[in-house]
């Protein structure tokens, strides 16, 4: 009886209906992108982690996030790989340099990773088999989301990085990230060679696969007996937080997303508030007649929240699709992770609930002046 | 409104505001709802325009703050912040051009220097700029302390708008850079960027002591600042820089060395459609908003338009009310919302360490964008007045 009451008070103006609805559907879309940027910036940090093929990361006990993540002795790395649950302990050494072959005659920097072209790091296979390319001497395998300003990067150009000639070798999809403008892979012996004053006795950092059916939290705790207090050791998870509080914490991002979020939240709920209220105003002689004839305030009260949901729900579905499609035009053009996941959709339904919640309760105080006695007035 | 012989005489006389501004004040909790209705969608617009300037001033500000008029860096460099530098004989060789009065060295880093925090003895990349003290290339905001100081080894002076794990603020007496043990004699007020979190101003000599240039000899300087005798022709001297320096220096004037700051961030950050997105959603909410209030106000107006007309006024009068109580709701709207906004930007700017500033040019777009939302509301909505038809008042 209220869902069939408001849904004839909404049905009876459609014109203001459907503007309510656009309204909230705005509101919830723009709730659906600041969410996702809020997501999509940690996990942009996070890309070289979620594509690499690891149990636990091995990291200088002064990391502070993966582009700058300090360095430790090799030799740590190797003491590693003599435990009896650890497959491979690979290391991965960062640098940056000057990409002086850019477009205009610029040089951007340039994010290198060096890397064993024999250790099957990556997730993707393919990449894995392309390694052997690093092999070559000055050879570098190409991140395909390099930025157009470093100029073509066809398979076989010769290019000028700090001075040195290389050989693109090839491309692979990975993504920058947060890593730079652009990104290469090097053999740690081709590194070495770019770069003089780094020794390879200091990695960056260590990946290091377990035997299957080993638990991460065990090992880790293994190693770190075996290895001491000179180097942090990362299970899969505890990475995951590290990094998301990182960028969430440790720059603006959390602020800067976190403050839209809440904004586009309290304009859902005005629009919506604004709608009943002025539906509540209007149909207030016949609420008033209700009341008159017996129904209770939680009658009313209960019709009005009902026309709350209708029309948030009537937004949500449709902001969802939406933020699909926006979704991927971000992924495309900021080549940010932004996708959306099954506890994002709860989150925001939720909060379109709360919306709802809200707006129907400010709308009270209207529906209270609904009096019996004015309609003889 | 009480019927006369000459509603239009009656017009005049009660000037044309009162009737909107009395519609307006009808009914007083309409009147709430609609100011926080559009409040809040201004509120959304104002934080998003904030946000976005905020992200590219942040990158501009050390930009703006150099003492010079032309800037000599290698042509290859894309950004500010990368090191990029060119050997200090090219700064010599516009230093002898008629005309230039100064060209002094600014040495900077944005990747190699790490300030150990003496409160935690934790390492943070910072960026670390050093010229000569007597010489001062950049003029430090809110500087306290004596950057003469800085002339002295190992010492620097610190940002104490830098983010606070780095442990600037307040400065400490002693850090390390690098290792070296550093003493800090004062602080300025400069803020991070989206990549720098803390800031350390060193002089020339500590510089080369931490960063020596190629061969172990001084270092190359990253950008030259000149300053020109008072009278000369800039465009003139830019060229006449321009033709005596290597092709592989750029000479350029401060605008020009935004502008390139600027387009770098333009291109590759995706902030500029993020924050234009969150603005144009609080464009389009605010307009449905404040179309809902018209609409209403005039359905439920309809037999007084109907009324006025039966008596001579004539729709263009009363499509002027309407945009002119369009006018009004704006304002009840933007009002508090700009008032909040200078305490949020406030507030956020604190925490976030961003410069995030209510500037007039803020002021007066975010008013032309709520008076364009609510105006062009009231134009799809008075149609109701024009087609208001006496009769219906029977």
């Amino acid at each position: 009886m209220r869902l069939a009451l408001a849904w004839r008070i909404l049905t009876h103006d459609k014109g203001r209906t459907a503007l309510a609805v656009a309204g909230v559907f705005l509101a919830i879309l723009l709730v659906f992108v600041q969410l996702g940027f809020f997501i999509a910036v940690p996990r942009g940090g996070m890309l070289l982690y979620d594509r690499a093929r690891f149990d636990l990361l091995l990291a200088s006990t002064g990391y502070e996030y993966q582009v700058q993540p300090g360095q430790f002795p090799l030799g740590l790395l190797e003491k590693a790989r003599t435990a009896p649950d650890v497959v491979l302990a690979a290391p991965l050494y960062f640098g940056s340099a000057k990409w002086r072959s850019g477009e205009d005659g610029k040089a951007p920097d340039v994010f290198v990773i060096g890397l064993d072209p024999q250790a099957r790091v990556f997730s993707a296979d393919e990449l894995n088999r392309q390694l052997v390319i690093l092999d070559r001497p000055d050879t570098a395998l190409v991140d395909s989301m390099t930025r157009p300003m470093f100029g073509p990067l066809t398979t076989g150009r010769v290019v000028d990085i700090d001075g040195d000639k290389v050989r693109i070798g090839g491309d692979y999809v990975l993504g920058t990230g947060f890593m730079g403008l652009g990104v290469i892979l090097l053999s740690a012996d081709n590194f070495a060679h770019l770069f003089p004053h780094r020794a390879l006795g200091q990695v960056n950092l260590g990946l290091i696969q377990l035997k299957p059916g080993v638990a991460p939290d065990d090992a880790a705790a293994a190693l770190r007996k075996l290895l001491g207090n000179g180097v942090r050791i990362f299970t899969r998870p505890e990475l995951e937080a590290h990094e998301t509080a990182y960028w969430t914490t440790r720059t603006s991002v959390g602020l800067l997303f976190g403050s839209g979020l809440i904004v586009s939240f309290v304009v859902g709920v005005m629009v919506v508030y604004q709608i009943l209220a002025t539906q509540v105003s209007r149909q207030l002689p016949q609420f008033a007649t209700l009341k008159a004839v017996g129904y209770a305030d939680r009658f009313l009260g209960g019709t009005v929240t009902a026309m709350a949901l209708m029309i948030v729900l009537a937004g949500f579905f449709p902001a969802l699709v939406a933020a699909l499609g926006i979704y991927a035009v971000i992924r495309d053009k900021t080549l940010l992770p932004v996708e959306m996941s099954g506890t994002r959709i709860a989150a925001v339904f939720a909060a379109t609930l709360a919306m709802a919640a809200a707006s129907a309760l400010l709308s009270m105080n209207t529906l209270r002046r609904a009096d019996p006695a004015d309609l003889f007035g | 409104m009480i019927a006369t012989s000459n509603p239009a005489h009656q017009r005049r006389s009660a000037g044309f505001v009162p009737l909107a501004w009395r519609n307006l004040l009808a009914n007083k909790p309409r009147l709430l709802r609609s100011s926080g209705g559009i409040g809040f969608a201004v509120l959304l617009m104002l934080m998003q325009l904030g946000f976005e300037r905020a992200f590219f001033n942040a990158s501009l500000e050390v930009i703006r703050l150099l003492d010079g008029e032309i800037f000599l860096q290698r042509a290859s460099k894309y950004r500010f912040a990368t090191k990029d530098p060119f050997p200090a004989r090219d700064l010599e060789t516009a230093r002898a051009i008629p005309g230039v009065a100064t060209a002094w060295p600014l040495y900077a880093d944005w990747h190699h220097l790490f300030w150990r925090n003496p409160s935690d003895d934790k390492d943070f990349l910072v960026r670390v700029f050093a010229f000569d003290p007597d010489q001062p290339v950049l003029s430090l905001p809110e500087l306290d302390g004596h950057p003469t100081d800085a002339g002295d080894p190992d010492t620097a002076i610190v940002d104490r708008r830098a983010r606070r794990f780095v442990g600037m603020d307040p400065p400490p007496r002693t850090a390390a850079l690098n290792g070296t043990k550093i003493n800090i004699t004062g602080s300025f007020a400069l803020g991070p960027d989206f990549e720098n979190d803390g800031t350390v101003v060193v002089a020339d000599r500590t510089f080369a002591k931490l960063l020596p240039g190629p061969g172990g000899g001084p270092p190359d300087v990253e950008l030259g600042v000149i300053k020109l005798t008072p009278g000369s022709d800039p465009t003139a001297l830019q060229q006449a820089i321009t033709a005596a320096v290597p092709t592989n220096i750029a000479v350029l004037t401060k605008p020009q060395l935004l502008e390139l700051e600027r387009k770098f961030q333009a291109d590759v950050s995706s902030a500029g459609p993020i924050f234009a997105m969150g603005t144009l959603v609080g464009f389009i909410v605010g307009m449905l908003i404040s179309y809902q209030i018209i609409y209403t106000d005039l359905a439920e107006q309809q037999p007084q338009y109907a009324t006025m007309k039966a008596m001579g006024y004539r729709s263009g009068y009363l499509v002027r009310v309407v945009l002119e109580q369009a006018v009004l709701s704006a304002l009840t709207g933007w009002v508090p919302a700009f008032l909040l906004a200078i305490l949020l930007f406030r507030i956020v700017g604190e925490i976030a360490l961003l410069p995030l500033r209510m500037t007039l040019e803020l002021a007066l777009v975010s008013l032309a964008l709520t008076l364009g939302m609510c105006l062009i509301s009231a134009v799809l909505a008075v149609r109701r007045v024009v087609t208001a038809d006496p009769a219906e008042v029977f």
